[in-house]
């Protein structure tokens, strides 16, 4: 297998079977584009990706290499996120920061399986919590005054259970 | 009293930041990276798990997680009926607000309950939802109809409508306004109350104009007319005396349905591939009356009617293309009719049959018929026998290779017992396509031993596709939804009071068959 090598933000070089590093749209445009040929060592550079997080990348994605392509149309796509396989959720427990980071990451290689994965974590952790525990667990600053928090409140208050 | 919070709320950041590593507890190096550092894109993505109630109080939190909220893209899909698990609106006033605000152009499909179905709220879907294409109206738990003399305006991109009519409540004040704005109309649901209906005779009331209406869609494709207590053969006749289009009729539960214009209505809907008519009274002679061998029919469902053998036989014999079958609880169904079947040579199409609750049915009929067409079936419903037990199923298990779907068991206490373990063993071996899979023996019937467990293993690890496995309730349901379950597939085990597994999900028109 040919081998590709991507270098982080950090400048450490990470050598990857091609066809993994594929399952990121940004590196196989990038190689379609640049029309690389197997025989030169071309290293492309991931200036948005450091190299603890490249390092989870390719390990997520060496593990998933073999996954059957994920449906195309969002339209129909379902909301569940009981889903997350036992392997994806011991990959994930992580602390937030490297959540955060690891989604940045998959947002800007665009690997929708690693995106999807990620995001349905942080949805696992919204859910079931009030406002107020929400700002606590992601630390959000409530930047509402008293009287827009009351407006939007009322804009929001036929959500809840009659 | 801020200082509490702050001070908690800088535990629990300091908590999230700290992160085992074998040297022992040290900060992350990532502790600067929070949620707000995500691009609105991916908090859209994120928020787009969450149901809608979770949606709105998540714009509570802070400025910015207001405005994703608030994004259109998260309100295409917008259930309004609180009962069936839809969100309340408590006033009209805020559903027009919301309607311009939150749903605006991205809304494609919206359910409303009585209470909202008003000629401002559809005005206002009309102005602002230019891409609305699905909508459902439930008017079934009314009193009263709104007054709709002043409507001047109604959605007019919908392919899709459903109606849940009442029992008493004349739709006429309503519809004539609206039979100006439907003819683009694809699939229709009009549905009744016959899951509603009560023991006593009441009166009927046809509350709905199927001859006006029918005049208004004439690019209908798909029709279910489900559970209405005065749809007849003449309303059958009247669609398909305009709906030249029609692919698919269903008119499950219309019980005063005879089939007497079923003749007509092949001659005239050349294109008519599957007609559903589950509990009709339909009448041996006006079936047999059908051209049966000139139709493109694909897909029947004749559940529950009182065709005798010799029609079934006739019709059978005819139906050159037949691709799926249900005929179920009938007593003419015997061995006979699978006979004649076979002999016609118009079984080789098949690919779904359910024969449910079929007494009259031999198992040695049924293992010739399904010995001849096995490796062609995807679905295969033989539930409700008590003397089809798992040693016919055993026989059949090699042939049915392809198949995605199955049905057994009857609920019925047998005095033989179920090798459940064996029985899964052959299905996890022969079967690797399956998808949904029903066991309806009682509990009590369902032997198995301490080796259950390697059977269920290798069960969910050779099918894959398995998305729906339905037991009764009782130990050996808690056995296997704890095997699935510790293998992360927490959603495949149910119990035959949740879910009921049909041959229904291998129909062509499936997706736009389904209401509610």
């Amino acid at each position: 297998m040919p081998n590709i090598k991507l270098q982080s933000s950090d400048n450490e070089v990470f050598a990857v079977d091609i066809e993994i590093a594929k399952c990121s749209v940004t590196i196989k445009t990038m190689l379609e584009d640049l029309g690389v040929d197997d025989e030169e060592e071309e290293v492309v550079p991931l200036p948005n990706v450091n190299s603890a997080i490249l390092k989870k990348v390719i390990q997520w994605a060496t593990y998933h290499k073999d996954d059957p392509p994920l449906p195309e149309d969002d339209e129909n796509k379902e909301k569940r996120t009981d889903d997350i396989s036992s392997w994806d959720a011991d990959f994930l427990k992580v602390d937030q920061g490297t959540l955060f980071e690891l989604i940045l990451a998959a947002n800007y290689l665009d690997i929708k399986g690693l995106l999807d994965v990620t995001c349905k974590t942080v949805a696992n952790m919204i859910k079931g919590k009030t406002p107020d525990e929400i700002r606590k667990t992601f630390n959000i600053k409530n930047d509402f005054t008293a009287a827009e928090e009351d407006q939007v409140r009322k804009e929001n208050e036929w959500c809840e259970e009659k | 009293m801020d200082i509490p919070t702050d001070v908690w709320g800088q535990l629990a950041l300091e908590a999230s930041q700290v992160y085992l590593t074998e040297g022992g507890q040290m900060r992350s190096p990532f502790a600067n990276t929070t949620i707000e550092k995500l691009p609105d894109k991916v908090l859209l993505n994120i928020f787009s798990y969450l149901t809608h109630r979770e949606i709105c109080r998540m714009a509570t939190v802070c400025k910015r997680w207001r405005m994703v909220a608030y994004d259109t893209r998260l309100w295409t899909h917008v259930s309004l009926r609180p009962e069936i698990s839809g969100l309340h609106v408590g006033s009209l006033e805020s559903l027009l607000a919301l309607i311009s605000i939150r749903f605006g152009p991205s809304l494609r499909y919206i359910e409303l309950p009585i209470e909202l179905i008003t000629h401002n709220v559809l005005h206002e879907l009309a102005a602002k939802c230019p891409n609305l294409t699905h909508m459902l109206l439930d008017f079934s738990t009314a009193m009263q109809l709104h007054d709709f003399s002043e409507m001047q305006a109604f959605p007019t991109k919908l392919r899709y409508l459903c109606i849940c009519l009442s029992e008493v409540i004349f739709m006429e004040g309503f519809m004539r306004k609206i039979y100006n704005f439907i003819n683009g109309l694809e699939i229709l649901h009009l549905i009744g109350t016959y899951e509603k209906i009560e023991e006593e005779e009441e009166e009927i009331y046809e509350v709905i104009n199927v001859h006006k209406l029918k005049s208004a869609t004439p690019n209908l494709r798909v029709i279910n007319l489900y559970g209405i207590n005065f749809v007849d053969d003449s309303h059958i006749d009247a669609f398909s005396s305009n709906c030249i289009q029609l692919e698919c009729l269903a008119v499950n539960y219309c019980n005063k349905v005879t089939g007497s214009t079923m003749k007509t209505l092949f001659q005239r809907s050349r294109r008519l591939t599957c007609l559903l008519m589950n509990g009709c009274s339909l009448h041996s002679d006006h079936v047999m009356q059908v051209e049966w061998e000139k139709s493109s029919i694909q897909e029947l469902d004749v559940t529950a009617t009182d065709l005798s053998t010799e029609c079934l036989i006739d019709m059978l014999t005819r139906i050159p293309n037949l691709r799926f079958l249900s005929a179920g609880q009938i007593n003419g169904f015997n061995d006979s009719v699978l006979k004649a079947w076979l002999e016609s040579g118009t079984t080789r199409t098949l690919m779904a049959l359910d024969v449910d609750a079929s007494d009259n049915l031999s198992d040695e009929a049924l293992h010739r018929f399904v010995s001849r067409l096995g490796v062609s079936l995807a679905g295969l419903a033989l539930s409700g026998m008590p003397h089809i037990t798992d040693q016919l199923w055993q026989t059949l298990m090699p042939l049915l290779h392809n198949t995605k779907i199955l049905i057994m068991g009857t609920q019925e206490r047998l005095g033989v017992n179920i090798h459940v373990d064996q029985l899964m063993d052959g299905i996890a071996n022969s079967c690797p396509n399956l998808e949904r899979l029903e066991l309806r023996w009682d509990p009590e019937n369902l032997r198995f031993s301490d080796k259950s467990q390697k059977a269920i293993d290798i069960l969910r690890v050779k099918c894959l596709k398995l998305k729906c496995l339905v037991l009764s309730d009782g130990r050996y349901y808690e056995i296997v939804k704890a095997n699935f379950e510790r293998a992360d597939r927490t959603t495949v085990v149910r119990t035959s009071t949740n879910c009921r597994v049909s041959n229904y999900y291998l129909l062509s028109n499936y997706k736009e068959l389904i209401f509610n």
